[in-house]
């Protein structure tokens, strides 16, 4: 077989990248978008309160009576028409605040959330920085003589 | 028979000190003769705890319960793949196995290097092996003695916590994690004894690279069987709750993984010395942090099955290793810099040292995370809890950068890339990665998040088969050994487990239904009838069971068991598995009359491959220890057939 063209394999490339975002696009266009309903609402309360006597486990996953009864009482809440944050509240103030299983976004908790992300914007950084000073030395070590040597050996290849 | 145990420990602390002081005598008068005798003291400390562990497998088997241990970890009806299994079910058992796999190791180093003992970098790293194994018999000899006597031994033994005693895999899998936990002791000792001599060079990875690929593997597949083994016995359909005993299982994993990349980088390029000594540091060290977070009580875990006053001697022992190598390398400082640049981060170091960051932020991340519930209380009392949330928020973006990293990195030359090459190399791994999207997207997959990795995924998949047609094309069956051989099949391994996760964790669907005899439970096109509840006594054990036909088909039986030992009845789930769903049936509860059971049923995709993934990742990492090709020992890096990379080289020229 004859190896493919440069343009030939550019178009195979724009012939995959059109298939890939088709599915991406037909992905996202069936995903169910309509408003959340009470089930799902629920479903997302209980996978981030955690039993209070299992250990890790939140009450969605947890098979401990305690947590039999919580996910009794959050299906009811949300029936009733309860915000997720007044199911909550009520459940902090029943329980502990250890309840929650998403850390706090304000006071001392927070630095959980934004230490990592510091970190990595500040490492991030200081590469961008090295791979660039790197880059210019790469430069500076390759003279006007060696270009010649390179470009003339492409030509004759 | 206590005596004897408890001879032989101290035997074994005497000779760990004893050689420790031989091999330090040895090297400060440079006197070859001691260094030499390393190997005969490592036969005597392996020998002692062989002993312990004996005598304590007989106790265990012969119910011997004037044995404090076999009295609180064994009973008379356990089935004797469990009293074998319960030297490791509870702490002081554990360290007997640690001090084994330690001394085993140790034996097999000094064995290995026998012809250069009197080398100093060897001498030193024997030294470090004996420091550490002389901690480990002096917890075995003070705070985790395992010889303890019963003054009145009872008839029958408490037996082990049920969740222990009720799965093959927890036979197997404590056992792996342990393997790969303690082999990472001999890479750390050549890293200290490098340090200490002064050797800095690439000379002591090439020494250990054996050592360390084995040790991953180990942890992998240690990992992985803990992940199943959850699925199979705690009941909620689970493999992974961010807990925080696995979450100390993963974070050495996660630098041992960075420093398996960023070794590569320094035996091509004489880079990132003074990195790769601390990852392995860390390595290390984390492996004595998880041990002490899993070991103290100091968090809850739904794994911690021992509690203990060895807390701080741990905690000592990681502020120890943490001071001495940084303290090494500080003092180093001078020889460890190095001159090489990366000339572009669009090639193979590049990439490498891309993977190294994101690694490590996901161990930052978890480590935080885990840490951080302790550090909050310290700090102002309060009580909080970092749960899944937070981990899934945060390390899902670091996950699927890593996976895209890991199709593009061997795609890419060392030094730099022109457009073209790459264009060309990530064809067909592009069309695999598409193929694996179109067929996810007509199953069913549709969040964004989901979509991206399963393209991922399929590219780095598709990138590795790449790389080992290649490869075999040229070499045979020597194409999949070597580094760069089963390293793409751990690639290839990490893909599946992959693509298992995303499909796990993005569907499912569960139910909780009362069902009586003769009652049908429909759930995602899977029908569950209840044919029949049985009741039977399993030795002293009340085990109430149901009989329940997935699919008219296969008939499964969850149970509930009741210990007389411990007061909460234990559900054993039962999994019909499948390549594309497992269907997952757990009993809650019965009725007060007994005659309805409420079930609880979640099916959910692709778990399957989570646990195929893994195997694979530990069977390419044994294919990864074999040479892929005869030649001469320990080639200089950097040489045109060193190390790997020499599919891809020689693939440009020829394509050139």
């Amino acid at each position: 077989m004859r190896p493919l063209t440069d343009s030939q394999r550019n178009l195979s490339w724009m012939v995959l990248l059109a298939v890939m975002i088709m599915a991406i696009a037909y992905g996202v266009i069936s995903a169910d978008t309509g408003p959340r309903t009470e089930a799902e609402r629920a479903f997302d309360i209980k996978e981030t309160i955690l039993c209070p006597v299992c250990d890790g486990q939140n009450v969605l996953e947890s098979n401990a009576p305690i947590a039999a009864s919580i996910r009794v009482f959050i299906d009811e809440a949300v029936a009733e028409g309860d915000t997720d944050d007044e199911i909550r509240r009520q459940l902090v103030d029943k329980y502990d605040e250890d309840i929650n299983a998403k850390p706090p976004a304000t006071g001392l908790g927070s630095l959980v959330w934004t230490l990592p992300v510091a970190g990595l914007i500040a490492v991030v950084g200081s590469l961008v920085f090295s791979f660039r000073r790197w880059s210019l030395a790469a430069e500076k070590n390759v003279s006007g003589a060696d270009r010649e040597l390179v470009a003339k050996a492409r030509v004759d290849q | 028979m206590q005596t004897l145990g408890s001879i032989a420990l101290l035997a074994g602390f005497a000779a760990s000190v004893m050689a420790a002081m031989n091999v330090a005598t040895g090297l400060a008068l440079k006197e070859a003769a001691l260094l030499k005798m390393s190997l005969r003291w490592s036969a005597i400390i392996l020998a002692s705890i062989v002993i312990t562990a004996a005598i304590l497998e007989i106790a265990l088997l012969r119910n011997d319960f004037s044995f404090e241990y076999v009295a609180n970890n064994s009973n008379i009806a356990l089935p004797v793949v469990f009293k074998i299994a319960a030297l490791w079910a509870s702490l002081e058992g554990s360290i007997v196995l640690w001090a084994l796999i330690l001394s085993g190791y140790i034996f097999a180093t000094a064995f290995r290097f026998r012809d250069r003992l009197d080398d100093r970098l060897v001498g030193f790293a024997m030294l470090t092996l004996f420091v550490v194994s002389a901690f480990f018999f002096f917890l075995l000899i003070g705070e985790a003695n395992p010889m303890g006597t019963m003054a009145r031994p009872p008839l029958d033994g408490a037996g082990p916590n049920p969740l222990l005693q009720n799965h093959p895999l927890m036979a197997v899998h404590p056992v792996m994690l342990y393997l790969g936990y303690v082999g990472f002791t001999v890479p750390f000792a050549f890293a200290i004894g490098a340090l200490a001599t002064g050797r800095v060079g690439e000379g002591w990875l090439l020494l250990t690279r054996p050592w360390t690929v084995a040790a991953w593997g180990f942890l992998t597949v240690g990992v992985v069987l803990g992940a199943w083994w959850s699925y199979e016995v705690l009941g909620w359909g689970g493999y992974w709750a961010w807990d925080p005993v696995e979450n100390v299982s993963l974070l050495p994993w996660l630098t041992a993984t960075a420093y398996l990349h960023s070794v590569v980088v320094q035996e091509r390029r004489g880079m990132l010395r003074v990195w790769n000594l601390s990852l392995i540091t860390a390595t290390f060290g984390l492996t004595i942090l998880g041990t002490f977070i899993t070991r103290s009580g100091v968090l809850d875990s739904v794994h911690e099955f021992s509690n203990s006053s060895l807390g701080p001697l741990l905690l000592g022992a990681f502020a120890v290793i943490v001071v001495v190598s940084f303290g090494l390398i500080a003092w180093r400082a001078e020889m460890l810099r190095t001159v090489g640049i990366i000339e572009s981060p669009v090639s193979r170091e590049g990439s490498f040292v891309g993977n190294n960051l994101l690694l490590t932020a996901f161990a930052f991340v978890v480590l935080l995370g885990t840490m951080f519930p302790l550090l909050v209380e310290a700090i102002n009392g309060d009580q909080l809890s970092v749960g899944s949330p937070y981990f899934d928020r945060l390390t899902a973006p670091i996950g699927l950068m890593l996976l895209f990293l890991m199709g593009v990195s061997p795609l890419l030359p060392w030094r730099r890339t022109d457009p073209e090459t790459l264009r060309d190399r990530a064809f067909w791994p592009g069309v695999f990665a598409v193929t694996v999207l179109v067929v996810s997207v007509s199953l069913g997959a549709d969040s964004l998040y989901e979509m991206l990795g399963f393209l991922a995924a399929g590219f780095a998949a598709g990138a590795s088969i790449r790389h080992v047609v290649l490869a075999s094309r040229r070499q045979g069956w020597r194409g999949v050994t070597g580094r760069s051989g089963g390293g793409m099949i751990a690639h290839l391994g990490l893909s599946v487990l992959a693509l298992g996760l995303i499909a796990s964790s993005a569907h499912g669907t569960e139910i909780e239904a009362r069902l009586a005899p003769g009652d049908t439970v429909e759930i995602s096109g899977h029908t569950i009838t209840f044919i029949e509840r049985i009741d039977y006594f399993d030795g002293d054990n009340a085990v109430i069971e149901i009989a329940v036909l997935v699919d008219n088909d296969e008939i499964h039986k969850p149970a509930i068991t009741t210990f007389p030992n411990f007061g909460r009845p234990i559900g054993t789930p039962s999994v019909a598995t499948g390549w594309r769903e497992d269907v997952y049936i757990n009993i809650l509860d019965f009725s007060d009359d007994g005659s309805e059971a409420l079930v609880r049923v979640i099916v959910r995709p692709m778990i399957t491959w989570i646990w195929t993934g893994g195997l694979l990742m530990g069977f390419g990492s044994l294919l990864a220890i074999i040479p892929s090709r005869k030649r001469r020992p320990e080639v200089p890096s950097g040489s045109a057939d060193s190390v790997d990379g020499d599919a891809e080289t020689s693939e440009t020229l020829v394509g050139a």
